[in-house]
Protein backbone atom coordinates (compact mmCIF):
# COMPACT_ATOMS: atom_id res chain seq x y z
CA UNK A 1 0.00 0.00 0.00
CA UNK A 2 1.29 3.43 -0.86
CA UNK A 3 1.24 6.25 1.67
CA UNK A 4 2.54 9.78 1.81
CA UNK A 5 3.87 11.02 5.10
CA UNK A 6 6.10 13.82 6.29
CA UNK A 7 9.18 12.80 8.24
CA UNK A 8 11.26 15.59 9.73
CA UNK A 9 9.62 18.17 7.45
CA UNK A 10 10.34 16.12 4.35
CA UNK A 11 7.45 14.66 2.41
CA UNK A 12 7.94 11.02 1.45
CA UNK A 13 5.95 8.65 -0.69
CA UNK A 14 6.54 5.07 0.44
CA UNK A 15 5.23 1.57 -0.13
CA UNK A 16 4.30 -0.17 3.15
CA UNK A 17 3.14 -3.62 4.12
CA UNK A 18 -0.19 -3.84 6.00
CA UNK A 19 1.42 -5.38 9.09
CA UNK A 20 4.35 -2.96 9.15
CA UNK A 21 4.53 -0.65 12.17
CA UNK A 22 5.63 2.97 12.04
CA UNK A 23 8.70 1.85 13.99
CA UNK A 24 9.60 -0.72 11.31
CA UNK A 25 9.03 1.85 8.58
CA UNK A 26 11.12 4.61 10.16
CA UNK A 27 14.05 2.28 10.76
CA UNK A 28 13.75 0.93 7.21
CA UNK A 29 13.89 4.51 5.92
CA UNK A 30 17.08 5.08 7.90
CA UNK A 31 15.81 6.90 10.98
CA UNK A 32 17.79 4.66 13.28
CA UNK A 33 17.39 6.91 16.33
CA UNK A 34 13.99 5.27 16.75
CA UNK A 35 14.65 2.20 18.89
CA UNK A 36 12.94 -1.17 19.18
CA UNK A 37 12.86 -1.90 22.91
CA UNK A 38 9.86 -4.02 23.79
CA UNK A 39 7.59 -3.81 20.76
CA UNK A 40 4.55 -3.62 22.98
CA UNK A 41 4.20 -0.10 24.27
CA UNK A 42 5.94 -0.64 27.56
CA UNK A 43 9.33 1.08 27.27
CA UNK A 44 8.99 4.26 25.21
CA UNK A 45 12.27 3.71 23.31
CA UNK A 46 10.33 4.03 20.04
CA UNK A 47 8.73 7.37 20.95
CA UNK A 48 8.33 9.84 18.08
CA UNK A 49 6.20 12.95 17.75
CA UNK A 50 3.20 12.54 15.46
CA UNK A 51 1.17 15.64 14.63
CA UNK A 52 2.58 17.36 17.71
CA UNK A 53 2.03 14.55 20.21
CA UNK A 54 4.34 11.82 21.50
CA UNK A 55 3.36 8.28 20.48
CA UNK A 56 4.88 4.81 20.63
CA UNK A 57 5.75 4.06 17.01
CA UNK A 58 5.72 0.31 17.77
CA UNK A 59 1.96 0.49 18.41
CA UNK A 60 1.01 2.28 15.21
CA UNK A 61 0.47 0.69 11.82
CA UNK A 62 2.47 2.53 9.18
CA UNK A 63 -0.53 2.57 6.82
CA UNK A 64 -2.45 4.74 9.26
CA UNK A 65 0.22 7.43 9.20
CA UNK A 66 -0.83 8.39 5.67
CA UNK A 67 -1.04 12.19 5.51
CA UNK A 68 0.50 12.73 8.92
CA UNK A 69 3.63 14.41 10.15
CA UNK A 70 6.30 12.59 12.15
CA UNK A 71 9.34 13.99 13.92
CA UNK A 72 12.33 11.99 15.17
CA UNK A 73 15.50 12.98 17.00
CA UNK A 74 17.29 13.30 13.64
CA UNK A 75 15.36 16.54 13.18
CA UNK A 76 16.57 18.15 16.40
CA UNK A 77 20.28 18.67 16.16
CA UNK A 78 23.63 17.37 15.00
CA UNK A 79 26.81 16.50 16.85
CA UNK A 80 28.26 19.87 15.85
CA UNK A 81 25.09 21.76 16.67
CA UNK A 82 23.05 19.85 19.21
CA UNK A 83 19.54 20.88 20.29
CA UNK A 84 19.39 22.36 23.81
CA UNK A 85 17.70 19.19 25.03
CA UNK A 86 20.51 17.09 23.62
CA UNK A 87 23.29 19.14 25.20
CA UNK A 88 21.40 19.25 28.51
CA UNK A 89 21.13 15.43 28.48
CA UNK A 90 24.87 15.10 27.90
CA UNK A 91 25.85 17.67 30.51
CA UNK A 92 23.51 16.30 33.17
CA UNK A 93 24.80 12.75 32.85
CA UNK A 94 21.38 11.67 31.61
CA UNK A 95 22.90 9.39 28.96
CA UNK A 96 24.70 6.16 29.74
CA UNK A 97 24.11 3.39 27.20
CA UNK A 98 21.92 5.78 25.25
CA UNK A 99 19.26 3.31 24.18
CA UNK A 100 16.41 5.13 25.89
CA UNK A 101 17.71 8.59 25.03
CA UNK A 102 16.00 9.32 21.68
CA UNK A 103 12.63 8.31 23.11
CA UNK A 104 13.22 10.32 26.27
CA UNK A 105 14.22 13.37 24.25
CA UNK A 106 11.17 13.16 21.99
CA UNK A 107 8.84 12.77 24.98
CA UNK A 108 10.55 15.73 26.65
CA UNK A 109 10.40 17.80 23.45
CA UNK A 110 6.68 17.19 23.09
CA UNK A 111 6.26 18.37 26.68
CA UNK A 112 8.35 21.53 26.31
CA UNK A 113 6.67 22.45 23.01
CA UNK A 114 3.38 22.68 24.89
CA UNK A 115 4.58 23.66 28.33
CA UNK A 116 7.86 25.62 28.39
CA UNK A 117 8.05 25.73 32.21
CA UNK A 118 6.93 22.33 33.48
CA UNK A 119 6.93 21.44 37.16
CA UNK A 120 8.86 18.41 38.34
CA UNK A 121 5.60 16.45 38.51
CA UNK A 122 4.71 17.44 34.98
CA UNK A 123 8.12 16.26 33.76
CA UNK A 124 7.71 12.97 35.59
CA UNK A 125 4.28 12.49 34.11
CA UNK A 126 5.47 13.25 30.59
CA UNK A 127 8.31 10.72 30.91
CA UNK A 128 6.27 8.12 32.73
CA UNK A 129 6.08 5.92 29.64
CA UNK A 130 9.84 5.88 29.09
CA UNK A 131 12.05 3.37 30.85
CA UNK A 132 15.76 3.78 31.47
CA UNK A 133 17.80 0.87 32.77
CA UNK A 134 20.97 2.82 33.41
CA UNK A 135 20.69 6.30 34.81
CA UNK A 136 18.02 6.16 37.49
CA UNK A 137 15.91 9.05 36.11
CA UNK A 138 17.15 11.79 38.46
CA UNK A 139 19.63 13.05 35.87
CA UNK A 140 17.04 12.79 33.12
CA UNK A 141 14.58 14.98 34.99
CA UNK A 142 17.38 17.41 35.78
CA UNK A 143 18.31 17.50 32.08
CA UNK A 144 14.77 18.41 31.06
CA UNK A 145 14.69 21.18 33.66
CA UNK A 146 18.03 22.52 32.46
CA UNK A 147 16.89 22.46 28.84
CA UNK A 148 13.65 24.22 29.76
CA UNK A 149 15.58 27.02 31.51
CA UNK A 150 17.95 27.45 28.59
CA UNK A 151 15.19 27.37 25.99
CA UNK A 152 13.39 30.11 27.87
CA UNK A 153 16.54 32.22 28.18
CA UNK A 154 17.17 31.75 24.47
CA UNK A 155 13.66 32.87 23.61
CA UNK A 156 14.06 36.02 25.68
CA UNK A 157 17.22 36.91 23.78
CA UNK A 158 15.49 36.60 20.41
CA UNK B 1 4.05 -9.62 13.31
CA UNK B 2 1.96 -12.16 11.44
CA UNK B 3 0.80 -10.91 8.05
CA UNK B 4 -2.74 -9.66 7.46
CA UNK B 5 -4.61 -7.53 4.98
CA UNK B 6 -5.65 -4.09 6.01
CA UNK B 7 -8.73 -2.16 4.99
CA UNK B 8 -9.18 1.48 5.94
CA UNK B 9 -12.87 2.32 6.14
CA UNK B 10 -13.66 5.89 5.15
CA UNK B 11 -17.27 5.70 6.34
CA UNK B 12 -19.34 3.76 8.85
CA UNK B 13 -21.37 2.33 6.00
CA UNK B 14 -18.28 0.97 4.29
CA UNK B 15 -17.10 -0.62 7.55
CA UNK B 16 -20.50 -2.19 8.27
CA UNK B 17 -20.69 -3.51 4.69
CA UNK B 18 -17.37 -5.24 5.07
CA UNK B 19 -18.31 -6.75 8.44
CA UNK B 20 -21.56 -7.94 6.92
CA UNK B 21 -19.81 -9.71 4.05
CA UNK B 22 -17.05 -11.53 5.89
CA UNK B 23 -17.58 -11.50 9.60
CA UNK B 24 -15.39 -14.33 10.99
CA UNK B 25 -12.15 -13.17 9.45
CA UNK B 26 -12.24 -9.47 10.27
CA UNK B 27 -10.79 -7.72 13.31
CA UNK B 28 -11.46 -4.07 14.02
CA UNK B 29 -8.55 -1.81 14.95
CA UNK B 30 -8.92 1.58 16.64
CA UNK B 31 -5.90 2.87 18.58
CA UNK B 32 -4.29 -0.57 18.31
CA UNK B 33 -2.69 -0.48 21.76
CA UNK B 34 -4.36 -3.73 22.74
CA UNK B 35 -4.80 -5.33 19.34
CA UNK B 36 -1.25 -4.87 18.04
CA UNK B 37 0.23 -6.27 21.24
CA UNK B 38 -2.09 -9.26 20.84
CA UNK B 39 -1.24 -9.78 17.15
CA UNK B 40 2.46 -9.50 17.83
CA UNK B 41 2.23 -12.24 20.44
CA UNK B 42 0.87 -14.73 17.87
CA UNK B 43 3.42 -17.14 16.44
CA UNK B 44 3.58 -17.43 12.65
CA UNK B 45 1.82 -20.77 12.87
CA UNK B 46 -1.19 -19.41 14.71
CA UNK B 47 -4.14 -18.07 12.78
CA UNK B 48 -4.61 -14.34 13.00
CA UNK B 49 -7.33 -12.24 11.43
CA UNK B 50 -7.34 -12.31 7.64
CA UNK B 51 -8.35 -8.67 7.53
CA UNK B 52 -7.72 -5.89 9.99
CA UNK B 53 -10.34 -3.20 9.59
CA UNK B 54 -9.07 0.27 10.47
CA UNK B 55 -11.99 2.43 11.56
CA UNK B 56 -9.93 5.46 12.61
CA UNK B 57 -10.77 7.50 9.47
CA UNK B 58 -14.49 7.49 10.39
CA UNK B 59 -15.19 10.95 11.76
CA UNK B 60 -18.70 10.24 13.01
CA UNK B 61 -17.23 7.86 15.60
CA UNK B 62 -15.16 10.65 17.18
CA UNK B 63 -15.85 13.36 19.68
CA UNK B 64 -17.95 14.29 22.69
CA UNK B 65 -21.45 15.75 22.53
CA UNK B 66 -23.63 17.21 25.25
CA UNK B 67 -27.27 17.93 24.44
CA UNK B 68 -27.96 19.45 27.83
CA UNK B 69 -28.86 16.22 29.58
CA UNK B 70 -27.20 13.31 27.79
CA UNK B 71 -23.51 13.10 27.00
CA UNK B 72 -22.48 10.98 24.03
CA UNK B 73 -18.90 9.88 23.45
CA UNK B 74 -17.76 8.47 20.12
CA UNK B 75 -15.79 5.23 20.58
CA UNK B 76 -12.77 6.62 18.73
CA UNK B 77 -12.36 9.46 21.23
CA UNK B 78 -8.92 9.13 22.83
CA UNK B 79 -8.24 9.02 26.54
CA UNK B 80 -6.37 12.29 26.23
CA UNK B 81 -9.37 13.99 24.64
CA UNK B 82 -11.71 12.69 27.35
CA UNK B 83 -9.34 13.65 30.17
CA UNK B 84 -9.08 17.19 28.78
CA UNK B 85 -12.72 17.70 27.74
CA UNK B 86 -14.44 20.60 29.52
CA UNK B 87 -17.79 18.80 29.11
CA UNK B 88 -16.54 15.66 30.82
CA UNK B 89 -14.67 17.61 33.49
CA UNK B 90 -17.80 19.47 34.40
CA UNK B 91 -20.48 16.79 34.12
CA UNK B 92 -18.62 13.51 34.68
CA UNK B 93 -15.31 14.47 36.31
CA UNK B 94 -14.56 10.95 37.49
CA UNK B 95 -14.43 9.74 33.88
CA UNK B 96 -11.93 12.46 33.07
CA UNK B 97 -9.80 11.31 36.02
CA UNK B 98 -10.12 7.65 35.03
CA UNK B 99 -8.99 8.31 31.45
CA UNK B 100 -6.09 10.46 32.66
CA UNK B 101 -4.68 7.45 34.54
CA UNK B 102 -4.61 5.12 31.54
CA UNK B 103 -1.14 4.09 30.39
CA UNK B 104 1.38 6.82 29.65
CA UNK B 105 1.04 10.01 27.58
CA UNK B 106 2.07 8.05 24.51
CA UNK B 107 -0.87 5.66 24.97
CA UNK B 108 -3.46 8.26 25.86
CA UNK B 109 -2.71 10.09 22.62
CA UNK B 110 -3.87 7.15 20.49
CA UNK B 111 -5.76 4.65 22.66
CA UNK B 112 -9.53 4.99 22.50
CA UNK B 113 -12.34 4.55 24.98
CA UNK B 114 -14.13 2.17 22.60
CA UNK B 115 -11.08 -0.08 22.50
CA UNK B 116 -10.81 0.05 26.29
CA UNK B 117 -14.43 -1.09 26.64
CA UNK B 118 -14.51 -3.77 23.92
CA UNK B 119 -11.19 -5.28 24.93
CA UNK B 120 -13.07 -6.26 28.07
CA UNK B 121 -10.16 -6.35 30.50
CA UNK B 122 -11.28 -6.46 34.16
CA UNK B 123 -8.58 -3.81 34.71
CA UNK B 124 -9.88 -1.37 32.07
CA UNK B 125 -9.85 1.95 33.89
CA UNK B 126 -12.64 3.75 32.02
CA UNK B 127 -15.12 0.97 32.68
CA UNK B 128 -15.89 1.38 36.43
CA UNK B 129 -16.37 5.12 35.80
CA UNK B 130 -18.77 4.40 32.93
CA UNK B 131 -20.57 1.79 35.05
CA UNK B 132 -21.32 4.23 37.87
CA UNK B 133 -22.45 6.75 35.27
CA UNK B 134 -24.97 4.06 34.22
CA UNK B 135 -23.70 4.33 30.66
CA UNK B 136 -25.31 2.68 27.66
CA UNK B 137 -23.46 1.19 24.72
CA UNK B 138 -24.79 1.67 21.20
CA UNK B 139 -23.87 -0.90 18.54
CA UNK B 140 -24.60 -0.73 14.84
CA UNK B 141 -24.64 -3.39 12.18
CA UNK B 142 -25.99 -3.58 8.66
CA UNK B 143 -29.25 -4.79 10.26
CA UNK B 144 -29.73 -1.80 12.52
CA UNK B 145 -28.96 -0.52 15.97
CA UNK B 146 -28.76 -2.21 19.37
CA UNK B 147 -28.62 -0.34 22.66
CA UNK B 148 -27.55 -2.08 25.84
CA UNK B 149 -26.74 -1.01 29.38
CA UNK B 150 -22.94 -1.09 29.38
CA UNK B 151 -22.91 -3.41 32.37
CA UNK B 152 -24.67 -6.11 30.40
CA UNK B 153 -22.24 -6.36 27.51
CA UNK B 154 -19.52 -8.04 29.60
CA UNK B 155 -19.72 -11.82 29.27
CA UNK B 156 -16.45 -12.87 30.86
CA UNK B 157 -13.00 -11.33 31.26
CA UNK B 158 -11.78 -10.15 27.82
CA UNK B 159 -15.12 -10.98 26.24
CA UNK B 160 -18.10 -8.77 25.47
CA UNK B 161 -21.33 -9.71 23.71
CA UNK B 162 -20.49 -7.67 20.59
CA UNK B 163 -21.55 -9.55 17.47
CA UNK B 164 -19.16 -10.21 14.62
CA UNK B 165 -20.97 -7.79 12.33
CA UNK B 166 -21.30 -4.99 14.90
CA UNK B 167 -19.35 -1.84 15.63
CA UNK B 168 -19.58 0.03 18.92
CA UNK B 169 -20.76 3.45 17.73
CA UNK B 170 -21.39 5.37 20.95
CA UNK B 171 -21.21 5.39 24.72
CA UNK B 172 -23.74 7.63 26.43
CA UNK B 173 -24.89 8.59 29.88
CA UNK B 174 -26.79 11.29 31.71
CA UNK B 175 -24.94 14.30 33.12
CA UNK B 176 -24.37 13.94 36.84
CA UNK B 177 -27.23 15.65 38.71
CA UNK B 178 -26.74 18.85 40.73
CA UNK B 179 -25.27 18.06 44.10
CA UNK B 180 -23.59 14.89 42.89
CA UNK B 181 -20.00 14.31 43.90
CA UNK B 182 -17.75 11.71 42.40
CA UNK B 183 -14.30 10.25 42.67
CA UNK B 184 -12.07 7.76 40.86
CA UNK B 185 -8.96 6.35 42.48
CA UNK B 186 -6.53 3.94 40.88
CA UNK B 187 -3.88 1.92 42.52
CA UNK B 188 -0.99 0.89 40.32
CA UNK B 189 2.33 -0.73 40.92
CA UNK B 190 3.88 2.19 39.11
CA UNK B 191 2.03 5.26 38.08
CA UNK B 192 1.53 4.97 34.37
CA UNK B 193 2.61 1.79 32.73
CA UNK B 194 1.31 -0.75 35.18
CA UNK B 195 -2.16 -1.66 34.09
CA UNK B 196 -4.17 -0.96 37.18
CA UNK B 197 -4.81 -3.90 39.38
CA UNK B 198 -7.47 -2.16 41.34
CA UNK B 199 -9.47 0.99 41.05
CA UNK B 200 -12.72 2.35 42.34
CA UNK B 201 -15.34 4.71 40.98
CA UNK B 202 -17.95 6.29 43.24
CA UNK B 203 -20.76 8.79 42.90
CA UNK B 204 -22.83 10.08 45.76
CA UNK B 205 -25.68 12.57 45.71
CA UNK B 206 -26.34 14.63 48.82
CA UNK B 207 -29.50 16.44 49.81
CA UNK B 208 -28.60 18.69 52.67
CA UNK B 209 -26.30 16.42 54.59
CA UNK B 210 -28.05 13.17 53.71
CA UNK B 211 -26.86 10.74 51.08
CA UNK B 212 -29.82 10.13 48.80
CA UNK B 213 -28.08 8.20 46.05
CA UNK B 214 -24.87 6.17 45.88
CA UNK B 215 -23.15 4.27 43.11
CA UNK B 216 -19.98 2.25 43.63
CA UNK B 217 -18.04 0.15 41.14
CA UNK B 218 -14.63 -1.40 41.78
CA UNK B 219 -12.29 -2.41 38.93
CA UNK B 220 -10.06 -5.52 38.84
CA UNK B 221 -11.98 -6.80 41.87
CA UNK B 222 -14.89 -8.74 40.43
CA UNK B 223 -14.91 -11.02 37.37
CA UNK B 224 -17.38 -8.73 35.63
CA UNK B 225 -17.78 -4.96 36.04
CA UNK B 226 -20.76 -4.11 38.20
CA UNK B 227 -22.14 -1.78 40.84
CA UNK B 228 -22.01 -3.06 44.41
CA UNK B 229 -25.59 -2.44 45.46
CA UNK B 230 -25.15 -3.86 48.98
CA UNK B 231 -22.50 -1.23 49.73
CA UNK B 232 -24.57 1.52 48.13
CA UNK B 233 -27.52 0.62 50.40
CA UNK B 234 -25.39 1.12 53.49
CA UNK B 235 -24.83 4.73 52.47
CA UNK B 236 -28.31 5.76 51.40
CA UNK B 237 -30.34 7.69 53.98
CA UNK B 238 -27.30 8.37 56.14
CA UNK B 239 -25.03 11.31 56.79
CA UNK B 240 -21.46 11.01 55.51
CA UNK B 241 -19.05 9.85 58.19
CA UNK B 242 -15.76 8.00 58.36
CA UNK B 243 -17.50 5.14 60.16
CA UNK B 244 -20.14 4.84 57.44
CA UNK B 245 -17.53 4.91 54.67
CA UNK B 246 -15.56 2.19 56.41
CA UNK B 247 -18.63 -0.02 56.56
CA UNK B 248 -19.27 0.54 52.86
CA UNK B 249 -15.63 -0.33 52.14
CA UNK B 250 -15.93 -3.56 54.09
CA UNK B 251 -19.05 -4.45 52.17
CA UNK B 252 -17.25 -3.95 48.83
CA UNK B 253 -14.40 -6.23 49.87
CA UNK B 254 -16.89 -8.82 51.16
CA UNK B 255 -18.76 -8.71 47.86
CA UNK B 256 -15.47 -9.10 45.98
CA UNK B 257 -14.85 -12.36 47.81
CA UNK B 258 -18.43 -13.53 47.24
CA UNK B 259 -18.03 -13.04 43.52
CA UNK B 260 -14.39 -13.94 42.90
CA UNK B 261 -13.79 -16.52 45.63
CA UNK B 262 -10.62 -16.71 47.67
CA UNK B 263 -7.52 -16.50 45.49
CA UNK B 264 -3.80 -16.14 46.05
CA UNK B 265 -4.22 -12.38 45.81
CA UNK B 266 -7.15 -12.12 48.24
CA UNK B 267 -5.17 -11.39 51.43
CA UNK B 268 -3.72 -8.37 49.65
CA UNK B 269 -6.74 -7.26 47.69
CA UNK B 270 -9.32 -7.49 50.46
CA UNK B 271 -8.02 -4.73 52.77
CA UNK B 272 -6.85 -2.66 49.81
CA UNK B 273 -10.19 -2.48 48.02
CA UNK B 274 -11.91 -1.68 51.33
CA UNK B 275 -9.47 1.16 52.01
CA UNK B 276 -9.71 2.45 48.42
CA UNK B 277 -13.50 2.57 48.66
CA UNK B 278 -13.38 4.45 51.96
CA UNK B 279 -10.83 6.88 50.56
CA UNK B 280 -12.84 7.50 47.37
CA UNK B 281 -16.02 8.21 49.34
CA UNK B 282 -14.15 10.60 51.62
CA UNK B 283 -12.58 12.31 48.63
CA UNK B 284 -15.95 12.64 46.90
CA UNK B 285 -17.53 14.34 49.90
CA UNK B 286 -14.59 16.67 50.42
CA UNK B 287 -14.64 17.85 46.82
CA UNK B 288 -16.68 20.96 46.00
C1 LIG C 1 1.91 -0.38 27.94
C2 LIG C 1 0.42 -0.35 28.04
C3 LIG C 1 -0.18 0.21 29.17
C4 LIG C 1 -1.57 0.23 29.30
N1 LIG C 1 -2.12 0.78 30.42
C5 LIG C 1 -3.47 0.75 30.59
C6 LIG C 1 -4.06 1.29 31.76
O1 LIG C 1 -3.39 1.84 32.64
N2 LIG C 1 -5.42 1.21 31.90
C7 LIG C 1 -6.20 0.65 30.94
O2 LIG C 1 -7.43 0.59 31.12
N3 LIG C 1 -5.68 0.13 29.81
C8 LIG C 1 -4.33 0.17 29.61
N4 LIG C 1 -3.78 -0.37 28.46
C9 LIG C 1 -4.64 -1.05 27.49
C10 LIG C 1 -5.09 -0.21 26.27
O3 LIG C 1 -4.22 0.86 26.03
C11 LIG C 1 -6.51 0.32 26.45
O4 LIG C 1 -7.39 -0.75 26.67
C12 LIG C 1 -6.98 1.13 25.22
O5 LIG C 1 -8.03 1.98 25.59
C13 LIG C 1 -7.41 0.29 24.05
O6 LIG C 1 -7.89 1.15 23.05
P1 LIG C 1 -7.35 1.05 21.53
O7 LIG C 1 -8.06 2.10 20.77
O8 LIG C 1 -5.89 1.05 21.49
O9 LIG C 1 -7.93 -0.39 21.18
P2 LIG C 1 -7.57 -1.47 20.00
O10 LIG C 1 -6.32 -2.17 20.37
O11 LIG C 1 -7.61 -0.78 18.69
O12 LIG C 1 -8.83 -2.38 20.15
C14 LIG C 1 -9.06 -3.18 21.31
C15 LIG C 1 -10.21 -4.15 21.02
O13 LIG C 1 -11.43 -3.48 20.83
C16 LIG C 1 -11.98 -3.72 19.56
N5 LIG C 1 -12.56 -2.43 19.13
C17 LIG C 1 -11.97 -1.21 19.21
N6 LIG C 1 -12.84 -0.24 18.85
C18 LIG C 1 -14.01 -0.86 18.53
C19 LIG C 1 -15.29 -0.38 18.08
N7 LIG C 1 -15.56 0.93 17.93
N8 LIG C 1 -16.26 -1.30 17.83
C20 LIG C 1 -16.01 -2.63 18.00
N9 LIG C 1 -14.82 -3.13 18.43
C21 LIG C 1 -13.83 -2.26 18.69
C22 LIG C 1 -10.84 -4.24 18.72
O14 LIG C 1 -11.30 -5.13 17.71
C23 LIG C 1 -10.01 -4.96 19.75
O15 LIG C 1 -10.51 -6.24 19.98
C24 LIG C 1 -2.39 -0.35 28.29
C25 LIG C 1 -1.78 -0.88 27.13
C26 LIG C 1 -0.40 -0.89 26.99
C27 LIG C 1 0.22 -1.46 25.76
S1 LIG D 1 9.46 -0.43 21.57
FE1 LIG D 1 7.70 0.79 21.54
S2 LIG D 1 7.32 1.13 23.61
FE2 LIG D 1 8.95 -0.30 23.69
S1 LIG E 1 20.81 5.30 29.31
FE1 LIG E 1 20.72 3.16 29.12
S2 LIG E 1 18.59 2.80 29.10
FE2 LIG E 1 18.70 4.86 29.60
Amino acid sequence: MEIILTVNKQSRKVEVRPAETLLDLLRRLGYKSVKYGCGEGACGACTVIMDGRPVNSCLILAVTVDGREVTTVEDLGTIQKPHLLQSAFVESGAVQCGFCTPGMIMAAKALLDRNPSPSEDEIKEALDGNLCRCTGYVQIIEAVRLAARRMKAEKKKN
Amino acid sequence: MIPFNLVRAESLEEALDLLDRQPPDVKIIAGGTDLLVELRSLSPREKGPGIVLDITPIDELKGIEDNGSTITIGPLTTHREIAASPIIREHAPLLSTACSTIGATQHRNIATIGGNVINGSPAADSVPALIVLDAEAVFKSKNGERVSPLKEIFVKPYRTDIKEDEILTALRFERLPEGARSSFIKLGRRNALAISRMNIAVIIVLEGNTIVEARISPGSATPLPDRIKAAEKILIGNEPSEELFRRAGKEVSGEMINRSGIRWSTPYKQPVIAALTTRALREAVEKR
